[in-house]
């Protein structure tokens, strides 16, 4: 392992985007790096609210219109490396509000997720459980240490 | 511009501090515009709207009982209070009587989510004080609730318990989940009074929040404030003593009398030992007998409405029900109607303390986008 990838790995810093979910995913997401039943601190991933200081962008929520260009905008700020986790039925497909094969498909929402930047762990769950958010960020380290 | 000061007589004021829609203080995105003189606000503005999914659109026609399992999924924060409020509606059109054990174990869920509520209120308001390690004790503290809320529905955060006529056969309590739940309240109890002492003797955090983003009384009730944000200004009133479903519980309705940021936090906290109280008075008093009443009928039904006190304020829901389907659905939550207490309790206050007076008012952006603005061509 280089030196680079072991300081890295020492150091993950999570950004929580939130695109208008129902509240219960983010409150999961901070419970997860908050409670200490669950405390990621420990495994030192930290939560951060600046994207250019972030590793890792967690995007819960059906991306609404309003919230597709702040997305695309705070993806882009973040440096490289980096890496993307969906959390929550929502920002996988969409949810209840995407309405899929409904009488009427909301117009609303322009997620899922993956349609707008490019998604390298997802996280299933309504809401989502604390112990798959840190298997999801788990997952999502590998692209982080590897890179060059 | 000269012309608008003439009709408003309003002073323009230059600078402008945007906050939002994606921000660190804020974890939902919403934007605030404060406008500063001397680093002093001077007025603000919450724009609403970011997060607007349409849910009312998607219940439109949908067969009552999945409208009602929808509208869990306004809000995940007080999920069993929306799904409550619309089955209550449901229940009130058709005429539906619901047994006793059922309504008590409803009880149950909506005051160990208004404990769940109160503690993440807390978390989150020290949190924006900068006081992690309180919000970090308080999280502790309300995982007790939220695996209490686990074993009672099967999920952390939307349970699902109401269901027309009574309750879900998940949610049904034997002896061995009452013992969890008793064991629960007296940890809750315990942990929650060690924090509050210790919270109100900390003399920084006191010095911090007292005095600061004071709403008056009068301004509260003309800004049609609700809930705790309402009780901590003075104003003695609170839904639940009117329900008939609570009609055979004791507690007290906590007000303060100052309406600033100590205020708020003191109503809540002191909510949490008056929940435990309900929640002990049910348990003890649990009815023996079925929990789902199955005897009804779908029959249409004119617009019905019914409101509750839900852990931000009140909450109103309304439809009509025509051939077993759900139309014109109104939900008003609580924190749309907080939104103007928000605003006002910024202006006179350092801008560092903005943040700080909207929290006080336990915003949920996510309840409060329900509305679709008409504009006219």
């Amino acid at each position: 392992m280089s030196l680079k990838s072991y300081s890295r790995a020492r150091s993950v810093h999570v950004m929580l985007v939130y695109t208008g979910g129902c509240n219960g995913c983010d409150i999961e997401i901070v419970n997860c790096i908050f409670s200490p039943k669950y405390d990621a601190e420990q495994y030192k991933i930290f939560l951060t609210w600046n994207p250019r200081e972030a590793d890792v962008l967690v995007v819960t929520g059906p991306v609404t219109k309003h919230n597709e260009q702040p997305l695309r905008e705070i993806y882009k700020a973040i440096p490289e490396p980096k890496a993307v986790i969906a959390a929550g039925a929502c920002a996988l497909m969409g949810g209840v509000y995407k309405n899929i094969n409904g009488d009427i498909p909301s117009e609303e929402i322009m997620g899922p997720v993956d349609k707008i930047i490019p998604v390298d762990a997802k996280v299933p769950g309504c809401a989502v459980r604390p112990e798959d958010v840190l298997a999801g960020a788990v997952a999502a380290l590998p692209k982080l240490l590897n890179a060059k | 511009m000269d012309e608008d000061n003439k009709v408003t007589k309003k002073q323009v004021i230059e600078t402008e501090v945007p906050l939002g829609t994606v921000h660190s203080a804020a974890i939902e995105p919403y934007r605030v515009r404060l406008f500063v003189e001397d680093e002093i606000v001077k007025d603000a503005e919450i724009t609403v709207g970011v997060n607007h999914r349409g849910v009312e659109r998607i219940m439109e026609g949908l067969p009552v009982e999945k409208a009602n399992s929808l509208t869990e999924k306004i809000c995940g924060i007080c999920s069993n209070s929306h799904i409550w409020n619309s089955v209550l509606v449901a229940e009130k059109a058709l005429g539906i009587e619901v047994p006793e054990r059922a309504l008590y174990i409803r009880i149950i869920m909506e005051e160990l989510e208004r404990l769940h509520s109160h503690m993440l209120y807390l978390a989150h308001g020290s949190e924006v004080l900068g006081h992690e390690t309180f919000a970090m004790r308080i999280f502790y503290i309300r995982e007790t609730v939220m695996e209490l809320l686990r074993m009672i529905g099967g999920n952390r955060v939307q349970y699902g318990v109401p269901i027309i006529g009574g309750i879900r056969p998940r949610a049904e309590l034997d002896l061995m989940r009452i013992q969890k739940i008793k064991d629960g309240m007296d940890f809750v109890e315990e942990k929650i009074t060690e924090f509050a002492e210790r919270f109100v003797s900390d003399p920084m955090v006191m010095s911090r929040i007292t005095g600061v983003g004071i709403l008056k009384k009068e301004d509260a009730i003309r800004l049609s404030a609700t809930g705790p944000t309402l009780r901590a200004t003075g104003v003695d009133i609170d839904l639940r003593r009117d329900m008939p479903e609570y009609e055979s519980f004791e507690f007290n309705v906590i007000t303060q009398d100052d309406g600033d940021v100590k205020a708020n936090i003191l109503v809540r906290v002191l909510e949490i030992p008056e929940s435990i109280k309900i929640i002990r008075q049910a348990i003890d008093h649990l009815p023996e007998g079925k929990i789902t009443n199955r005897s009804w009928d779908m029959e249409d039904s004119p617009v019905t409405n019914n409101y509750i006190e839900v852990p931000r304020g009140k909450l109103y829901h309304s439809y009509s029900l025509d051939d077993g389907r759900v139309r014109n659905v109104i939900i008003r939550t609580p924190s749309i109607t907080n939104i103007g207490a928000m605003e006002y309790a910024c202006i006179g206050y350092h801008i560092t303390d903005a943040q700080l007076a909207i929290v006080q008012c336990d915003p949920c952006f996510t309840c409060t986008d329900r509305a679709i603005k008409i504009i006219q061509i």
